[in-house]
């Protein structure tokens, strides 16, 4: 059984290793647009922040893959897959026939359609590359202007602050993480943010990035008004990287159509990680990848596993601060009871939302505890009706539900 | 001794179990762990992990 997976990242590295745990002789080629081993991405971030060594960037020890028998093609961009004859064709030329292929492509970072955005000294963090290059260019130019205030956006701040660069954050709608919080925990997390010498404008728009011949001076915001800058970075979400499978004529919607066997719309044609639409949800996390490349695997070498899909693992941290939401947080109609709990000094806050008692979303900040429990609680819509105002207390035992 | 969790993958290291697969023996703590040591499954270090409340 011949595999050649698409893709050096997260999915497409765990499903070579998958592969090789399962099917000891299977042959397994890896084609990998990047030109280091394979690294996990959040490792970007400390590293951006300067607090870890280029070395520690990387997962596995050196050979790991040849150890495994695993072939990895680093900076050999796959530019053509055949779902008829089952090719995969790469940059240099090379192709390889293979039974089966797994399109592990990920996502690549939106790029804002700014006039100005060509600019030298404009940025997105995605690579490792991209990573080398910000840290490169900081040095002489401090100001770092960062569109977006949300996940990414806030913890590229973060990294940036810690190496020593003057940050704003951009965020076009009135709150930090407006997905995910409300305007009181967005109101803490943004005191918080700013705590650290970030600072924030929020209900702002860049319209234009702003230069001269050597580079970025500013942004053009809507509505008028400008900022200083000496380089932008644009954090302002993700997009699946489906250019391949399109080429190829698969069943592409904002990701890789894939079945519950993550199969494509071509037989002998897999998808998982970034790039994957499974049920009408593209993730983009960690463990919503490495599911369905171990799931994948399985399903190529054709032990039927099913992918009921993932529970986003809710819980982050953000700029040192513990952030769990889960469900509606912001109701709108008037039948949801709101029940609150906050203490200025901790940093914690807390809220639940019931609909006829029942959990329909909840907001954990600043605190660890009770934040799985909570998440489980509201993904299985409980009725918590009788705890309503002590579930939210820090001494509440969760067992008595 | 208490388990940690990897917060990139979800990975649970077990003290009681180790990892043998990379030269650590049962029992040993997650804050005995080598200072190069990362997550076996997805390979994020040793700071991404919290303790399993």
């Amino acid at each position: 059984m011949r595999i050649v997976i698409v893709g050096g990242g997260l999915a497409g590295t765990m499903a070579a290793k998958g592969l090789r745990e399962l099917d000891p002789s299977a042959e397994i080629d890896v084609v990998g647009e990047e030109q280091y081993p394979y690294y996990p991405r959040p490792n970007l971030i400390e590293f951006l922040a300067g607090n870890i060594p280029y070395e520690r960037l990387f997962a596995f020890p050196e050979g790991w893959n040849e150890r495994q028998g695993i072939r990895i093609h680093s900076g050999e961009t796959a530019v053509r897959i055949d779902p008829g004859t089952l090719e995969v064709e790469t940059k240099k030329g090379r192709v390889l026939a293979c039974d089966r292929i797994l399109l592990a492509s990920g996502s690549s970072a939106r790029v804002l359609p700014l006039k100005g955005g060509d600019r030298k000294g404009v940025f997105v963090l995605k690579t490792l590359d991209d990573a080398r290059a910000i840290i490169d260019y900081l040095k002489d130019h401090p100001r770092a202007a960062v569109l977006g205030g949300g996940l990414l956006g806030l913890e590229i701040a973060r990294a940036l602050v810690t190496r020593g660069a003057l940050v704003t954050v951009f965020e076009y709608l009135n709150r930090l993480l407006p997905l995910q919080l409300d305007d009181q925990g967005a109101g803490l997390l943004k005191s918080r943010i700013e705590s650290m010498g970030i600072t924030v404008r929020l209900g702002a728009s860049a319209e234009e990035i702003l230069g001269n011949g050597g580079g970025v001076t500013g942004l053009r915001l809507k509505g008028g008004g400008e900022a200083d800058a000496d380089m932008v970075v644009m954090a302002a979400g993700i997009q699946p990287a489906t250019g391949l499978a399109r080429g190829a004529g698969l069943d592409v919607d904002r990701g890789v159509v894939v079945d519950d066997f993550l199969r494509t719309s071509r037989p002998g044609v897999y998808a998982a990680g970034d790039v994957a639409q499974h049920r009408k949800r593209i993730y983009g996390i960690i463990p919503a990848s490495f599911e369905q490349a171990r799931v994948a695997a399985a399903n190529m070498l054709g032990r039927e596993k099913k992918y009921e899909g993932t529970v986003p693992s809710n819980t982050l941290k953000i700029a040192g601060v513990f952030v769990t939401s889960v469900g509606g947080v912001n109701p709108e109609s008037g039948d949801r009871e709101v029940f609150v709990k906050r203490d200025p000094e901790t940093g914690v806050y807390k809220k639940i939302v019931l609909r006829n008692g029942v959990l329909d979303g909840a907001i954990w900040m600043g605190t660890k505890k009770g934040a799985a429990e909570i998440t489980r609680l509201a993904s299985a819509g409980k009725d918590v009706g009788p705890w309503k105002k002590e579930i939210l207390e820090d001494d509440f035992d969760f067992t008595t539900l | 001794m208490e388990k940690w969790e990897c917060t990139a993958c979800g990975y649970i290291y077990d003290p009681a179990v180790g990892d043998a697969e990379n030269g650590v023996q049962p029992g040993t703590r997650f804050e005995d762990l080598p200072e190069g040591w990362v997550c076996p499954l997805c390979g994020v270090g040793k700071e991404f992990f919290q303790k399993v409340v």
